[in-house]
C-alpha cells in the first residue's frame, strides 16, 4: 500500500516537473534550451513510476517500519535535528546543539540527566572550539554572542 | 611528465611536514571511521569535508583519499572482533574472520587481513601510477559529444552492477538530475525549479544532499534497534601469520588485488562489489569449498585485499576523466570541485603537483596504515566499547555543523533533514541511493556536453553516432541495456 502511494507520487512528481520544464522550452534559436534536459529526467521519473505502479503487487517491497518505541527513537531524532534548524538562528549553534543533544540523549535513549548533560556539554564544547576556533569556522552566535 | 618524474614530483608535494600529517590524520580517522558500526567513509567524508576548506587543494585531498582507504583497513576489525562490519566493504569478512576470532585466531585474521590490505593498496597505487595517466592521454581528445557518451556509459554501468530493482536504480538516476536542475541554469542565468525562492536558486547543496542520504539515514537506520553484540575481546595473539596462512592466503591476495582493481574502475563497482566477488570467487575455485564460512583464511585475505585495490582503481576514473564511480568518489570530486579544481582529461598536465601529490600520497598513506593497524589493533578493539548511544549524538551534531559550514545557511539544514528523512524511508522500500549521488554530480556536466553537442550538431542527435568514438561507447550501453533487461527477464 504505502510503495503502490509512493508510486503514484513518482508519476505526479515526475508529470509536474516535465510540465514545468515544457514552460522552460526545450529548444531554443541556438540550440537546446534550460528545459530539455529536467523535461527529459522527469519523463524518465514518470515513466519508472508508472511501470513501478503496474508490477504485480507480489513484487512490491513491504517496508519494515519501525513500531513502537523503535518508532519513538526514530522520530525523537528526526524531532531533535528539525529543532536544532528552527532555533540556530535564535539560539546559536552552541545553545541549540546543547538542547538538541540533551533531548535526543533522555527523549531517545533514556540516558540519565547527569551523563546527558554532561555529555551534551563536553560535545558541544569540544565541536565549538575545534570548528569555531582551531578551524576559524563561523558557527552561527546566539544572542549573547556566543 | 613521465609517471616515474611525476611521480618523484608527487613525492615532493607529500614529503612535507603538513602534508605528512594529513596524509597521516587522514589515515587515523579512516582507520577509526572503518572501525566503528554507523559511520561509513561516506559520512565521514561528507562530515570532515568542511575542515578541508581551510586547506591547500593537496592538503585537503591528500586528507579525504586517505579517509577513504584508511576505511577499508578498519572494517576488518569491527568484522573479525565483533561480527559487524565496520562499513559495507567489510561484510563479506565477517563470515570467516569471526569465526577464526571465535577460534582463538583473531590475531591471524587481524594480521593477514591488514597485510592483504598493505599488499593490496600498494599494487594498486602502482598500476595507478602508469595506467591513469594512459587514460589521460585518450581523452584529452574528447570533445563535448564524447564527454557526453563516457558520462552516460558509467551511469548505465552504475545501473548494472546495482543490486536490487533496475527500474528504481534508473528512478534514482532521473531523480538525481532533475534535483540538480534546481537553481540558475548555468547557459542562459535562468531559474529552474526555484519559484521565487532565494535558497532554492543557489541549488541544492551537495553536502546537505550526501549528509542527509548517508549520515542522517544511517543514524536512523542504527536508533531503532538496539544492537547487543558480543566483542571477542580476549588478548589478540599472534598478529603475524604462520608459514601455513601465507601458503593459503597469497594467491587470494593476488587474486583479490587485480579483481578489485578492475571493479574499481568500472563505475556503479568499487569497494562493496568487489570484496564480494573476491569472497564468491575464493570459495569457487577452492578445493575445499566447505571450509568458507568456517573460519577459512583465504576468505578473509581475498575479500579485504579486493576492496583496497578497488580504492586505487575507484580513484582513476575521477582523476583522469572527471567521472566518479561510486557516491564516495562522487564526494571526492564534489571536493575538488569545491576547491576549485576541475578534475578531467587535463587535470594531470594543469595540476601535476596536486595528481601526482595524491597517487604519492597513497603510498606513504598505506604505510601509515600498515603501521597503524597492525601494532594498535589493541587499541582498536578497545574503541569497539564506545556504545552507539553516546556515538550518534555526536555523529548528528557533526552532520549540522558539516552542513551548515558548505554555505553559513540554515536553509541547508532542512534539506539535510529532508534528505534524511527521504533517504531512511527509500532504504526501506529497497532503493539504492548510490545512482542518486552519481547522478546529482554528474548532472550539470552530462546537461552541458548535451546541449553543446547538440549545438555544434547540424544533424541533431545524430552527431552522437557519426563520431566513432561515441557510436562506440553509446553501443556499448545499448548491450548493457539488454544485458539488464535479459536479467531482469530472467529474475
Amino acid at each position: 500500500m504505502f510503495e503502490r502511494a509512493l508510486n503514484i507520487f513518482w508519476i505526479l512528481l515526475g508529470g509536474a516537473a516535465a510540465a514545468y520544464a515544457w514552460t522552460l522550452g526545450l529548444v531554443g534559436s541556438s540550440g537546446p534550451d534550460s528545459g530539455l534536459f529536467p523535461f527529459i529526467s522527469a519523463l524518465i521519473v514518470m515513466g519508472a513510476g508508472v511501470v513501478l505502479l503496474l508490477r504485480s503487487p507480489g513484487e512490491a517491497v513491504a517496508p519494515d517500519f519501525p513500531r513502537g518505541a523503535a518508532l519513538g527513537r526514530v522520530l525523537g531524532v528526526a524531532a531533535g535535528l528539525a529543532f536544532m534548524a528552527v532555533s540556530i538562528p535564535y539560539l546559536g549553534f552552541a545553545v541549540a546543539g546543547f538542547i538538541t543533544m540533551i533531548i535526543l540523549l533522555r527523549a531517545v535513549e533514556k540516558s540519565g540527566w547527569v551523563f546527558s548533560i554532561a555529555l551534551a556539554f563536553i560535545s558541544v564544547v569540544v565541536v565549538v572550539w575545534l570548528f569555531g576556533r582551531v578551524l576559524g569556522m563561523t558557527l552561527p552566535r546566539g544572542p549573547w554572542g556566543w | 611528465m613521465d609517471a616515474f618524474g611525476g611521480l618523484l614530483t608527487g613525492f615532493g608535494v607529500i614529503l612535507t611536514p603538513e602534508n605528512l600529517y594529513l596524509c597521516f590524520l587522514g589515515s587515523l580517522i579512516g582507520t577509526l571511521v572503518g572501525v566503528l558500526p554507523g559511520v561509513g567513509p561516506l559520512a565521514a567524508l561528507a562530515l570532515l569535508l568542511p575542515i578541508t576548506f581551510t586547506l591547500t587543494p593537496v592538503g585537503g585531498m591528500v586528507m579525504l583519499a586517505s579517509i577513504f582507504y584508511g576505511a577499508m583497513y578498519g572494517g576488518s576489525t569491527t568484522s573479525i572482533l565483533l561480527n559487524i562490519p565496520g562499513e559495507a566493504a567489510s561484510v563479506v569478512t565477517c563470515l570467516d574472520g569471526h569465526q577464526m576470532a571465535k577460534q582463538g585466531r583473531a590475531g591471524a585474521a587481524l594480521g593477514i587481513a591488514a597485510i592483504g590490505s598493505f599488499v593490496a593498496g600498494t599494487l594498486g597505487v602502482i598500476v595507478m601510477t602508469f595506467f591513469a595517466p594512459a587514460i589521460a592521454a585518450v581523452a584529452i581528445r574528447f570533445g563535448p559529444p564524447e564527454n557526453f557518451a563516457v558520462m552516460v556509459l558509467g551511469v548505465i554501468c552504475t545501473l548494472y552492477m546495482i543490486a536490487g530493482s533496475l527500474v528504481k536504480g534508473v528512478l534514482m538516476v532521473a531523480l538525481g538530475f532533475l534535483t540538480a536542475a534546481i537553481g540558475i541554469d548555468v547557459v542562459n542565468g535562468r531559474e529552474r525549479f526555484t519559484f521565487g525562492s532565494i535558497d532554492l536558486s543557489a541549488g541544492i547543496e551537495l553536502l546537505a544532499v550526501v549528509i542527509g542520504l548517508f549520515g542522517v539515514t544511517e543514524v536512523l537506520n542504527n536508533v531503532e534497534r538496539v544492537v547487543k553484540s558480543t566483542v571477542v575481546t580476549d588478548r589478540i595473539r599472534g598478529l603475524w601469520p604462520t608459514l601455513a596462512d601465507w601458503r593459503a592466503s597469497w594467491r587470494p591476495m593476488l587474486r583479490g588485488s587485480g579483481l578489485g582493481f578492475f571493479l574499481g574502475l568500472v563505475p556503479g563497482g568499487g569497494p562493496v562489489t568487489a570484496s564480494f566477488m573476491s569472497y564468491a570467487l575464493e570459495k569457487r575455485i577452492s578445493a575445499h569449498p566447505e571450509r568458507f564460512g568456517n573460519g577459512a583464511i583465504e576468505g578473509v585475505a581475498g575479500p579485504e585485499s579486493a576492496n583496497n585495490a578497488a580504492v586505487a582503481g575507484s580513484i582513476i576514473p575521477v582523476l583522469s576523466l572527471g567521472i566518479p564511480g561510486n557516491p564516495v568518489t562522487a564526494l571526492l570530486l564534489g571536493a575538488l570541485v569545491i576547491h576549485g579544481v576541475q578534475p578531467g582529461p587535463l587535470f594531470i598536465t594543469q595540476r601535476p603537483d596536486l595528481f601526482w601529490g595524491i597517487v604519492a600520497s597513497m603510498y606513504v598513506g598505506n604505510v601509515f596504515l600498515l603501521l597503524l593497524n597492525l601494532p594498535l589493533v589493541g587499541l582498536w578493539a578497545q574503541l569497539l566499547r564506545i556504545p552507539y548511544r553516546v556515538l550518534f549524538p555526536v555523529v548528528l551534531l557533526l552532520s549540522v555543523v558539516g552542513t551548515y559550514s558548505a554555505n553559513k545557511n540554515v536553509f541547508d539544514l532542512w534539506v539535510m533533514l529532508g534528505f534524511g528523512l527521504l533517504g531512511y524511508v527509500l532504504h526501506k522500500l529497497a532503493y539504492d541511493l548510490a545512482p542518486f549521488v552519481i547522478a546529482l554530480v554528474l548532472a550539470p556536466l552530462l546537461e552541458q556536453s548535451l546541449r553543446q553537442s547538440l549545438a555544434m550538431s547540424p544533424d541533431g542527435a545524430m552527431i552522437f553516432l557519426q563520431r566513432p568514438g561515441t557510436a562506440l561507447m553509446l553501443t556499448a550501453c545499448a548491450v548493457l541495456v539488454a544485458l539488464m533487461f535479459r536479467r531482469t527477464k530472467k529474475s
